[in-house]
């Protein structure tokens, strides 16, 4: 099996290729470089003296970066939808009124359309059979224009397909797709994945030509889960046998909810004999009707989503899956998945370089300052005379401990951070002009 | 070893070769059991066939509302004025085809004449190596006057690409006008008339007054022969017959690929019973027959929308013949059997819904195996275009003005329905 990078087929299994040096890839790739450029001196003293300025910059690049190696504690921070509508032709109708009905509540909830995906297999509102050109409605009513301003679609036509499909969710893309139709999430993701359509045991069926299938699903998610592309994810499927899609799933933080069993048909809510189609179908509908008494600042829970759904109302079983969720449902607002509400962090001035010591953001800031005087005093120092360099670092090599203990006295931890840097750097100067 | 084991008789053959060697020796035997199998199927076939399921996934029939009001009543009402005016003064027939020409234009349509001659008696043999698909003869005469001539009305959908078409055809006899002829033209004008004032079109609508005084079919099959295979006459022109206006319409004007086609004309009234009624005709050339899904729309429609009653044709004889009731009572018998041995094997049928199902199986299996089309959609089957014949046959004199409105509503609306499926 190759390792794939990004930009890879779809279908392979990718090998984790980490963004971030960690502590144990930056070793072994560093200790050769160094054996080689030492072959000709005492091996011993020159290749310790070499172990000591790259075990300090290990520990500082440690200490530097928390937030990164450590994903299960990453905070949440903002949340994505993805709205897939499958289905074409005319008759299909009420899954494009599904879709636009969910985008129009995440939208209304807080989520903006730079992190919506919006996924429409066909055209309804301009179709020519529609009595009611550029209007889309979910009701007979006829209230409310799901088709109206502000609706931005981003895989319209025949760009919905499997492929794209699972090209959004894994993030494998051609480089010159753009990035409104990426999904750019990160591991503080919370991801909301709709879809709609017709569907069967373990598939659903894409622009009535293709399918895509329920383990096929499952190994999306499970790139998604390894490439950290979400903390937390969302699906909720309204097709028939529905709750077969979502069977096959392993990855750990994403719980799913179907509008139905295996076995069991969804149904469509009501005809719209104007129209002369059906308009929305009764799981949406249902769960529109839970929304639309909710705004930003509800904290419903998402156990009392899943329990609004009523099995005599909607002629099927709504099934949800939660072995793979390990939070408890009633603690959990809907808006965390289907609204953005950002937790904000009061902070009483503004970041002024690193001379504040408040915090945890801090220290990486101040490290990477001083990263940068660090390359800077490499090259002043390098320009130096070797000589008076060679004289310094045998005074030093003497006096250093008594020299250590007496600027550790008064003085507080970043100033004793930075002459430890700079005796690194200066050490690096010396090791650097004795490979010469 | 003993060399007598090897003095052995011939291997036997194969099985399958002894099977046939079987078979052909007693081959009158097994001829009749087969014929005699085939005849039982064919007689245990309407008490097996289920009730057409129409999913509700892709087909929602009569979902739609038709909009066929009393205004457009009015219309029609005015229609069978005017045109029964045209057919009083009618020399040649041509009046009548002005006055419907005259009538598209005001809706806004496009119209064009077409002219075409009778099938020619003469069999010409190597008619099928040329490309003369055509049966047009020109005669040197130049006389078109015992030609006749089609009225084609196209509506181009507002907000449709204009590559496919849905064709109405009425067909009517201008030499020799009745009031039935009248009121189907009228019917096809209403239809006409709404969809030419609906936005949701998607496809194009032609509707075709058919001249049928060479035959209906006949005229039929020459509009579709130059639709689909035009021939183009240089150099001949029409005399001009003192008619200014008739040489705008002679350019043949066509509407893309026709999708489906749907003939329909009002018949003599039948009986004065209980409901009106619509017989369908869908037996086209060759055997072949549309689309089944045209047929279960069309009478879904008319039966559970509109109330009329839909016929299909019978062999009446077998209608009234005692020996197929008794095969009836036989198989209601068997079925009641059957049930109580497992109660999903099913075999309910009555008697009187088996007689009827068996005749109209028996006239359907002989108008196929002839081969000889039941009425001119089967024209459009040859060129794969799903088509079927409606006759409507009210039950009401056909003067009665009272009447005829409100069956030309109903008429109009399960037309309607039907084309909005499309």
């Amino acid at each position: 099996i190759a390792c794939d990078g990004d930009g890879g087929s779809v279908r392979r299994a990718s090998c984790f290729f980490p963004r971030f040096p960690t502590g144990m890839s930056l070793i072994p790739r560093a200790a050769p470089a160094a054996s080689m450029a030492f072959a000709g001196r005492d091996p011993a003293v020159i290749s310790l003296l070499k172990m000591l300025p790259l075990l300090l910059l290990l520990t500082f690049s440690s200490a530097a970066a928390p937030p990164a190696a450590a994903s299960p504690s990453a905070v949440h921070n903002n949340n994505w939808a993805v709205l897939v509508c499958t289905s074409r032709f005319w008759f299909n109708y009420r899954h494009m009124a599904n879709t636009l009905s969910l985008y129009r509540t995440v939208k209304r909830l807080g989520i903006p359309d730079e992190r919506i995906i919006l996924m429409l297999a066909d055209d309804m509102a301009c179709n020519p059979r529609n009595n009611y050109p550029a209007q889309v409605f979910n009701n007979e009513n006829h209230q409310l224009n799901l088709y109206g301003d502000n609706v931005e679609v981003d895989y319209r036509g025949y760009e919905v397909t499997v492929e794209n499909f699972l090209r959004v969710l894994t993030g494998r893309h051609e480089s010159a797709v753009p990035r409104s139709k990426r999904l750019l999430s990160d591991e503080g993701s919370h991801i909301l994945l709709y879809m709609t359509g017709h569907g069967g045991d373990e598939f659903l069926k894409f622009q009535d030509n293709e399918e895509l299938q329920s383990h096929d699903l499952a190994d999306a998610v499970k790139q998604m889960k390894e490439k950290h592309r979400f903390k937390e994810l969302l699906i909720m499927v309204d097709t028939c046998q529905a709750a077969t899609l979502f069977s096959q799933l392993q990855s750990p933080g994403v719980l799913a909810i179907g509008s139905s069993m295996k076995g069991e048909n969804s149904y469509s809510h009501h005809l719209d004999s104007d129209i002369g189609v059906s308009v929305v179908d009764r799981f949406t509908f249902h769960t529109l009707a839970f929304f639309e008494k909710l705004n930003m600042y509800s904290n419903a829970s998402l156990n009392s989503l899943f329990n609004s759904y009523d099995p005599s109302m909607l002629l099927s079983t709504a099934y949800y899956r939660m072995d793979l969720y390990k939070r408890a449902l009633n603690e959990v607002p809907v808006t965390n998945f289907f609204g953005s509400v950002m937790k904000t962090i009061h902070t009483d001035s503004a970041y002024t370089g690193f001379l504040a010591a408040h915090d945890a953001e801090l220290p990486l800031s101040v490290g990477n300052n001083i990263l940068d005087h660090v390359m800077l005093q490499n090259e002043a120092s390098a320009r130096r005379s070797n000589i008076e360099e060679m004289n310094e670092a045998q005074l030093m090599s003497h006096g250093w401990t008594e020299v250590l203990l007496e600027q550790l006295e008064g003085k507080n931890s970043d100033v004793v951070v930075m002459y430890g840097l700079g005796t690194m750097g200066i050490l690096l100067a010396i090791s650097t002009w004795l490979s010469m | 070893m003993e060399p007598s084991a090897k003095v052995d008789t011939q291997p036997k053959p194969r099985l399958i070769v002894r099977l046939g060697i079987f078979l052909a020796s007693h081959h009158i035997l097994f001829s009749a059991l087969c014929c005699s199998a085939g005849i039982i199927a064919l007689l245990f076939l309407p008490s097996l066939a289920k009730n057409t399921y129409l999913s509700e996934n892709a087909l929602i029939p009569g979902s739609a509302n038709p909009l066929f009001s009393s205004e457009d009543v009015t219309e029609a009402n005015k229609f069978i004025k005017g045109i029964e005016a045209a057919a009083g003064e009618s020399r040649g027939g041509m009046e009548m085809s002005k006055f419907i020409v005259q009538q598209m234009k005001d809706l806004g349509a496009e119209v064009c004449y077409h002219e075409f001659l009778p099938h020619s008696k003469h069999f010409h043999p190597l008619k099928f190596f040329t490309s003369m698909t055509n049966d047009l003869a020109v005669r040197p005469n130049g006389t078109y006057s015992n030609s006749g001539t089609n009225t084609i009305g196209i509506i181009r959908a507002p907000r449709g690409d204009g590559k496919e078409a849905i064709v109405l055809v009425t067909p009517y006899n201008p030499q020799r006008v009745q009031a039935n002829e009248v009121l189907s033209l009228a019917l096809g004008f209403s239809v006409f008339s709404l969809l030419s004032r609906a936005a949701w079109l998607s496809k194009d609508i032609v509707w075709l007054s058919a001249d049928s005084q060479f035959g209906e079919y006949t005229a039929v099959s020459a509009w579709l022969n130059q639709y689909h295979n035009p021939m183009f006459v240089g150099g001949v022109k029409h005399e001009p017959d003192g008619i200014a206006e008739k040489a705008e319409f002679t350019d043949f004007k066509r509407a893309g690929t026709m999708a489906a086609a749907l003939i329909f004309k009002v018949g003599e009234t039948r009986n004065y019973g209980d409901r009106d009624s619509v017989t369908m005709y869908a037996e086209a050339s060759n055997g072949q027959m549309p689309n089944l899904d045209l047929l279960n729309v069309v009478h879904y429609l008319a039966v559970h929308r509109q109330g009329f009653r839909v016929n299909i044709e019978t062999i009446s004889s077998l209608l009234s013949s005692a020996w197929l009731r008794a095969i009836a009572e036989v198989i209601h018998t068997l079925g009641s059997i059957l049930r109580k041995i497992n109660p999903d094997w099913k075999l309910d049928i009555t008697a009187s819904d088996y007689v009827e199902g068996t005749a109209n199986l028996a006239s359907s299996i002989y108008n196929q195996a002839l081969g000889v089309p039941t009425g001119s959609h089967g024209a459009f089957r040859d060129y794969q275009v799903d088509a079927v014949s409606l006759e409507f046959s009210p039950t009401f004199y056909i003067r009665n003005e009272n009447a005829k409105s409100s069956f030309l509503v109903r008429g109009g609306r399960s037309v309607l329905t039907g084309l909005l499926q499309a």
